[in-house]
């Protein structure tokens, strides 16, 4: 009798409960309502029901040294985890993205590319602020890069420059990716005037094959020569494009952003969410980390939108004048910071349609945010 | 033929570049020739003469089947076995051979003993080609070194130096040099000039891609559809003014079409003036088979009795 009351004793130790940190359950907390917030509102479910989950997962409290932890060598977590360590995963994720993009929008109007590069101020302004804030410099360029507003790339950056913030970094560059609708729309109303938002832009022109097939090849040799440390980001986003637009290689591209992106969204997801263990995330960084990554999203937006009005300026044909509801979309969370255009617009004038030409500049960000990760990393890294 | 000669060269040279990679990134980054009493003893308990090969490259290098010699005219002198796992060599890692004048003693041993004065060859496995060198004075004192250094741990250069206290089997560069974040942060503590370069690189990134593209595509291609619209515009016929057929079109369509007819016939206009009617066609048609009662396989099969 004694003994079974000892063997339960001994299980007890090893289960949650006796394990458990009130901590563990404001994390496991947090990655509930990311799943609700995925299901109710629809709110980025790819990446929030994962994350969510992976939240869940790991913070349920556990005896150490039973190696099932993601921070524990040789675990099934760990070794899946080790694509968000080494910056695996997101090459994968750019190869999906470019397979799935179509940059005519940008090409038929090159103009709109430079709303790209204005929007990655978000990144450099974080920058400043997490150095005001008393980070070391590589721990300011990676909670920068959240301003991008790219998960893959603060995913690769972080695990480069600061491995130790990665966890928080991705999780709070996610966060806000889904929040864009609702950070983005108050700004860009409070620095548009009426007039401004009714802009009506003229139709882009059609784009040749010749063109969309040109533009990968181009646009990667350009970039990963001014930048060669964007390789394995700029490299994979324009050999995606390519295998799309190539038009021989169709099977390669379907299975790079089909069933390639679902598999490594799906692990990316659920390992960085994983990776918030409770004693490691919790602390006074992480929210700093948080805060600062929302006021990157704020930069990143009125750059973007006042940027277009500076360029406004410059334009004496007010048939090509640009609206500037779409420079929110310089940001490269593609394609929900275009949709916020589309949408605002609309309300404002239901016949101005500016989902399309908000591609332009929001394609331009993921280059632009690739392009600025590889500047960090050759200055940090 | 020519498609398979094509590709054979084409793996040639590419194999031959990759190899020559590998071994071209060792270096000889130290060497003691007259060791002291305080000099590391080989596996045998003797205080030999050694030479100190360094992997400059962030990928592992196999150097079996190398060669080390202190002649010139006998670049074989001694062969370095080639099937010892041991003699792979990491990224910025290094590896001791001691010059015992005896290869036999074991993989990491040559077959000769260093003097001053001499100059010791690192040769490639081809037998032919030097890799690195490095000279021993002849005036060099006991118990010291010739090292090559870096100015920091990461750097490709490395300039000889001697005579040197030694440091077998260590990183010859300065250990306490700062990393770049280090060096960010004590020259641009704030970071505005880091920012100010950054998003200037930033914008000529995608500037050059907006002007190539602009140049080269965006322009011509307007030209070209201005060209196309102005060919295409129907000659007016002679002594009817515009103003006039537009309005005669205006009162037709006033009298006979209603509000859904104007929508379609402006769109299609404007579509037709901005030159979008269609995107590129994919150049096949699908044609869908309609089957009627006669040849619809679920109609004319039999169905299993139940």
């Amino acid at each position: 009798m004694e003994q079974i009351f000892q063997s339960l004793s001994q299980f007890w130790e090893y289960t949650g409960f006796a394990n458990c940190s009130w901590q563990n359950l404001v994390m496991i907390g947090i990655g509930l309502v990311f799943i609700t917030l995925a299901i109710v509102k629809e709110w980025e479910p790819m990446l929030l029901v994962p994350i969510g989950f992976g939240m869940i997962v790991g913070n349920i409290p556990m005896f150490p040294g039973l190696n099932i932890g993601v921070y524990e060598d040789g675990s099934v977590l760990n070794t899946l985890y080790q694509g968000v360590k080494q910056g695996w995963y997101p090459p994968l994720i750019f190869l999906g993205i470019g397979a799935m993009t179509d940059f005519s929008a940008l090409i038929s109007q090159p103009r709109l590319i430079l709303i790209g590069a204005a929007a990655q101020m978000g990144i450099f302004g974080a920058y400043l602020l997490a150095l005001l804030f008393g980070f070391a410099p590589n721990e300011a360029g990676a909670i920068g890069i959240i301003g991008g507003a790219d998960g893959p790339t603060a995913i690769f950056l972080s695990s480069k420059l600061a491995p130790d913030l990665m966890g928080a970094i991705a999780v709070s560059a996610y966060s806000y990716m889904a929040l864009v609708p609702v950070i983005q729309k108050p700004i860009m109303l409070l620095l548009t005037t009426d007039k401004e938002r009714r802009i009506k832009m003229p139709v882009p022109r059609t784009v040749s094959k010749r063109e969309k097939i040109i533009f990968p090849i181009v646009g990667f040799l350009i970039t990963a020569f001014i930048v060669p440390s964007g390789l394995p980001l700029l490299g994979m986003l324009f050999f995606g494009n390519l295998l799309k637009e190539s038009g021989v290689t169709k099977r390669l591209a379907n299975t790079a952003s089909g069933p390639l992106i679902d598999v490594v969204t799906t692990l990316i997801g659920l390992t960085v969410g994983a990776s918030t263990q409770a004693d490691k995330f919790i602390s006074l960084k992480s929210l700093l980390i948080f805060g600062l990554g929302l006021l990157s999203f704020v930069i990143a937006t009125t750059c973007g939108v006042l940027f277009v009005k500076l360029m406004n300026l410059f334009i004496k044909n007010p048939a090509k004048k640009i609206n500037p509801l779409i420079g929110n979309a310089g940001v490269s969370a593609v394609p929900d910071s275009a949709r916020v255009s589309e949408t605002v617009g609309r309300e404002i004038d239901p016949t101005n349609h500016l989902l399309m030409h908000a591609m332009g500049p929001n394609v331009a960000g993921v280059i632009g945010s690739a392009v600025a990760a590889g500047i960090l990393l050759s200055f940090l890294g | 033929m020519r498609r398979v000669l094509t590709t054979l060269v084409v793996a040639i040279l590419t194999a031959a570049g990759l190899h020559a990679q590998n071994v071209s990134d060792l270096i000889i980054s130290e060497a003691l020739a007259v060791p002291d009493s305080t000099g590391i003893r080989d596996d045998y308990g003797r205080r030999s003469a050694w030479v100190e090969l360094f992997n400059k490259s962030t990928g592992t290098v196999s150097f079996g089947g190398c060669f080390l010699t202190d002649d010139r005219s006998q670049l074989k002198k001694s062969l370095i076995p080639k099937s010892d796992l041991r003699t792979k060599l990491g990224p910025r890692q290094s590896v001791i051979l001691f010059c015992s004048g005896n290869g036999q003693d074991g993989t990491f041993y040559a077959g000769f003993t260093l003097e001053p004065g001499k100059t010791v060859y690192l040769v490639s496995n081809d037998g032919r080609t030097i890799i690195d060198s490095l000279a021993i004075p002849a005036s060099i004192p006991a118990g010291k070194s010739v090292v090559k250094l870096a100015q920091d741990l990461r750097q490709q250069d490395f300039q000889p130096q001697q005579p040197a206290v030694p440091s077998p089997g260590m990183l010859n560069g300065d250990q306490n040099a700062a990393t770049k974040a280090q060096a960010m942060a004590e020259t641009d503590p704030h970071g505005w000039t880091l920012t100010l370069v950054s998003v200037s690189v930033v914008f000529c990134a995608l500037a050059i891609l907006w002007f190539l593209f602009w140049l080269f595509f965006d322009r011509p291609a307007k030209q070209a559809a201005k060209a196309k619209a102005l060919a295409a515009t129907p000659k007016t016929v002679k002594g009817t003014p515009d103003a006039e057929v537009a309005a005669a079109i205006a009162l037709a369509l006033d009298m006979e079409a209603g509000g859904d007819d104007y929508a379609a016939i402006a769109t299609a206009v404007h579509l037709y003036l901005n030159d979008a009617i269609h995107d590129i066609e994919p150049g096949f048609i699908t044609i869908r088979r309609s089957e009627s009662a006669w040849d619809s396989k679920s109609r004319v099969f039999r169905k299993l009795p139940r």
